[in-house]
């Protein structure tokens, strides 16, 4: 068995997968994964692969051009889950993909398919979670400033959203986990940025920072619930616990 | 966003809010949905088809929208409601312009999805239109707000600022309240079924006229599902035919359909009609909107009044196929006021009967039920014990158990424990191998619901008899617990929260 690894990126990730492929081993006889690598095994071959972009461009076209855009959106999001599994079933769904054709996607009952729906949903949900949930601070007079803790790494698909919905302002989406950034200027194309030590622990701050607005959101939110309904049950399942770290309404002091 | 705008917000800015927010409480709709539209340059928001919530209250309820009375002052005395004339309670009305920057403000910090704008009758129906589309201009011009707006109608009002708030909003709604003249007449004495079905005929020609100016199909789109669905209550040739059931039904409102229908909103521009803006036009004035493009919507207050659920289905079926109505929500009648017309202050909250009647709204607008499979004249109301497709399939064993490797999307619909996702999915796979059980599970099927009913590859699950007292009795086992739930989730919570907290199970 050899296992190639590469680092959590889109780009290394593929790189990885043209490696993999290319070293004609077999595909029963490879493994992909990103490091850092839990357990190493006895009888294993490593292999480590730098990200490299034409390779990265040429896996990314094949995906496109033969088998479909759809298979490559599977492929984009899938790359973004935090699960152990996730790059080797974005290969395994690769070869079954070139050979099959677009219908992969619709080839529910195999379970490496299966797999890798489950995986893409699981960040595109979390995404989704994330546009609803998150909270925006404003500081110095028109900055506003998020703080998210997803589990997948699930930013870039965030910031999209509010690159439209906010376009023409000044905001910061911050990954406080990976100490990443997206930054949007006005009528700009946001940028993800990684953070040193220093920026991250500053603009981890900025959480702390109330005005006005915050205090009349908390007292909207108090007021709108209709107390013969009071239902908590049906409120964690619709806004989980692990959700409310950044929500200023459920941070209040009771 | 360059011109310095003057805060609005003042100290009593906070007591109007709490006013406002409290008095508009009681109003469902939430949602945000209904129409994509991109952000632009030097505006602020979008708008996403398929709604977003902000945030979940206490009642578990959905926060999408800032829902906010313009003012609570009311001329009218609907007997049901908080904010009647005769209710000695606070009163506040807002300042325009405070309210677009609360809106603002709130929406920049990923509160909100937009506003939702209803408000008590000001002076007159007219007078309080009027003052309500001034904010909304406000909002889309001065503000360069291109976010959500759901705003409610004044009954009354004329047909020219109906109009304009249609240019500049996403979603209207005019509220049924009541489903029959008979309660309408008994609760809410200033108003009559002429003022809230004549504006909303109106709204619907008026709709249907632009999406044909801009080359969309008259009626508004449905979940894609539908276009499977023979039987839906939204397939065009049978929209065609007058509807077929409700001859004999008194007091439903059979012949108000006929009613302003037609008639179109004059066409105007939100200048002529609120003179003396001009000012805060003279910048933006970019106003070249769709009319409503998320559609129009209604609420009904179930548990006021005497009606039973095939009523309201009846008249829920009616109001999509006649009115094309986007969304009907239902509230559960909340005791607030001592009246002899009403049921009295320690009513019950009807919450399980609440949530069947959603259930049946859902089956009729994505599995193609129509009210009179899911209930009729012998059978009139949900069952408590047992949802309402799960009812139907047990009523219908003959069609049973169906084999999921052949049949079709719309008789797959039909399974307890399968949905339009899952339906969708397993005829998509199945052309390219066999199913299994596994699968099945996989693919979003409920099996604990749907083994009962089907065969996968020419064989059940479990070997089990297809016979309605046992199927009834397996399913009414384990669905006992969830509707107990619904139906006293508000008095018992500080129990349920402590089995929860203790990871105990019940
Ligand atoms: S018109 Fe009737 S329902 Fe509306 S605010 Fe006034 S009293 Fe309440």
């Amino acid at each position: 068995m050899t296992v190639f690894s590469c680092a959590d990126d889109f780009s290394a990730m593929m790189t990885c997968i043209y490696e993999a492929w290319s070293s004609r081993l077999g595909h029963d006889n490879v493994k992909l994964v990103r490091e850092p690598i839990h357990q190493l095994e006895l009888f294993t071959d490593y292999v480590h692969v730098e990200a490299d972009s034409e390779k990265t461009e040429s896996v990314v076209r094949s995906i496109n051009q033969k088998i479909s855009k759809g298979a490559y959106m599977w492929t984009f999001y899938a790359s973004l889950s935090h699960e152990e599994d996730a790059l080797d079933t974005i290969y395994r769904f690769l070869v079954l993909g070139f050979r099959y054709g677009a219908c992969i996607c619709q080839m529910l009952q195999n379970p490496v398919v299966m797999r890798m729906m489950e995986l893409r949903r699981n960040v595109g949900n979390e995404a989704h979670l994330f546009v609803e949930f998150s909270r925006f601070t404003s500081i110095n007079n028109g900055i506003y400033v998020s703080h998210i803790e997803p589990k997948n790494n699930c930013l870039i698909s965030v910031a999209n959203h509010f690159a439209d919905r906010m376009i023409s302002e000044y905001w910061i989406i911050m990954d406080d986990n990976r100490n990443l950034a997206a930054v949007h200027l006005p009528n700009e194309e946001f940028y993800i940025r990684n953070l040193t030590e220093d920026e991250a622990t500053q603009l981890k701050m900025t959480e702390q920072f109330r005005d006005g607005f915050v205090a009349m959101w908390e007292e909207y939110f108090n007021t709108i619930a209709i107390k013969q309904r009071v239902n908590p049950v049906c409120q964690r399942n619709h806004f989980p616990e692990w959700m409310r770290k950044h929500a200023v309404e459920f941070l209040q002091s009771k | 966003m360059n011109e310095i705008i003057t805060s609005a917000i003042s100290e009593s800015t906070m007591d109007k809010l709490h006013i406002l927010a409290d008095s508009a409480k009681y109003d469902v709709a939430c949602t945000s949905s209904g129409v994509d539209r991109k952000g632009q340059e030097g505006m602020l928001g979008n708008a996403k088809g398929c709604g977003i919530c902000h945030s979940f209250g206490a009642d578990g309820r959905c926060i999408s929208l800032l829902k906010i009375l313009m003012t609570n002052h009311c001329e009218y005395d609907c007997k049901y409601c908080i904010n009647r004339k005769s209710n000695d309670i606070p009163r506040a009305t807002f300042e325009p312009d405070e309210l677009c920057q609360l809106v603002v403000e709130f929406y920049k910090r990923n509160y909100i999805e937009g506003l939702f704008l209803s408000s008590g009758v000001l002076k007159s129906p007219t007078y309080t239109m009027e003052r309500m589309c001034e904010v909304l201009l406000m909002l889309r011009t001065k503000y360069r707000f291109n976010g959500y707006i759901h705003v409610k109608t004044i009954p009354g009002a004329g047909d020219d600022l109906l109009a304009v708030a249609g240019y500049l909003a996403d979603r209207m709604s005019v509220n049924m309240e009541l489903p029959t003249v008979e309660s309408l007449k008994k609760l809410a004495p200033n108003k009559s079924f002429e003022t809230i079905l004549n504006p909303m005929s109106k709204i619907q020609s008026t709709i249907s006229e632009h999406r044909l100016a801009i080359g969309k199909s008259s009626r508004m789109e449905r979940a894609k599902g539908n276009r499977l669905l023979e039987n839906s209550i939204f397939n065009q040739s049978r929209l065609e035919k007058k509807p077929d059931y409700y001859a004999g039904e008194e007091g439903l409102f059979i012949e108000s359909n006929s009613i302003g229908e037609g008639i179109k909103l004059p066409t105007v521009s939100p200048r002529l009609i609120l003179p003396g803006k001009e000012a805060v036009l003279s910048k933006a004035d970019k106003l070249n909107r769709a009319f409503a493009p998320a559609g129009q919507s209604t609420q009904m207050i179930i548990g006021a009044s005497d009606e039973n659920d095939f009523n309201l289905i009846q008249t829920t079926q009616q109001l999509y196929q006649t009115y094309d109505l986007k969304r009907v929500f239902y509230s559960a009648y909340i005791p607030i006021n001592e009246d002899s017309g009403l049921p009295s202050l320690d009513t019950p909250l009807p919450l399980l009967r609440e949530h069947r009647l959603y259930q049946a709204d859902f089956l009729m607008r994505y599995y193609g039920f129509r009210a009179n499979e899911l209930l009729s004249e012998e059978m009139p109301n949900f069952h408590t014990e047992i949802d309402p497709k799960c009812e139907w399939a047990i009523r219908h064993l003959e069609q049973f158990p169906v084999e999921v490797e052949k049949a079709s999307y719309e008789i797959l619909l039909r399974i307890p424990g399968i949905g339009p996702k899952s339906a969708m999915r397993i005829v998509n796979s199945r052309r390219y191998g066999h199913l299994s059980f596994e699968s099945l599970k996989k693919m979003g099927v409920v099996l604990k619901r749907a083994h009962f009913f089907i065969t996968c590859g020419g064989k059940q699950m479990y070997k089990t008899p297809i016979e309605q007292k046992y199927i009834f009795k397996q399913i009414t086992s384990f669905e006992y617990k969830d509707n107990w739930k619904i139906s006293h989730s508000n008095e018992n919570y500080r129990q349920m929260n402590l089995f929860d907290d203790f990871g105990l199970s019940v």
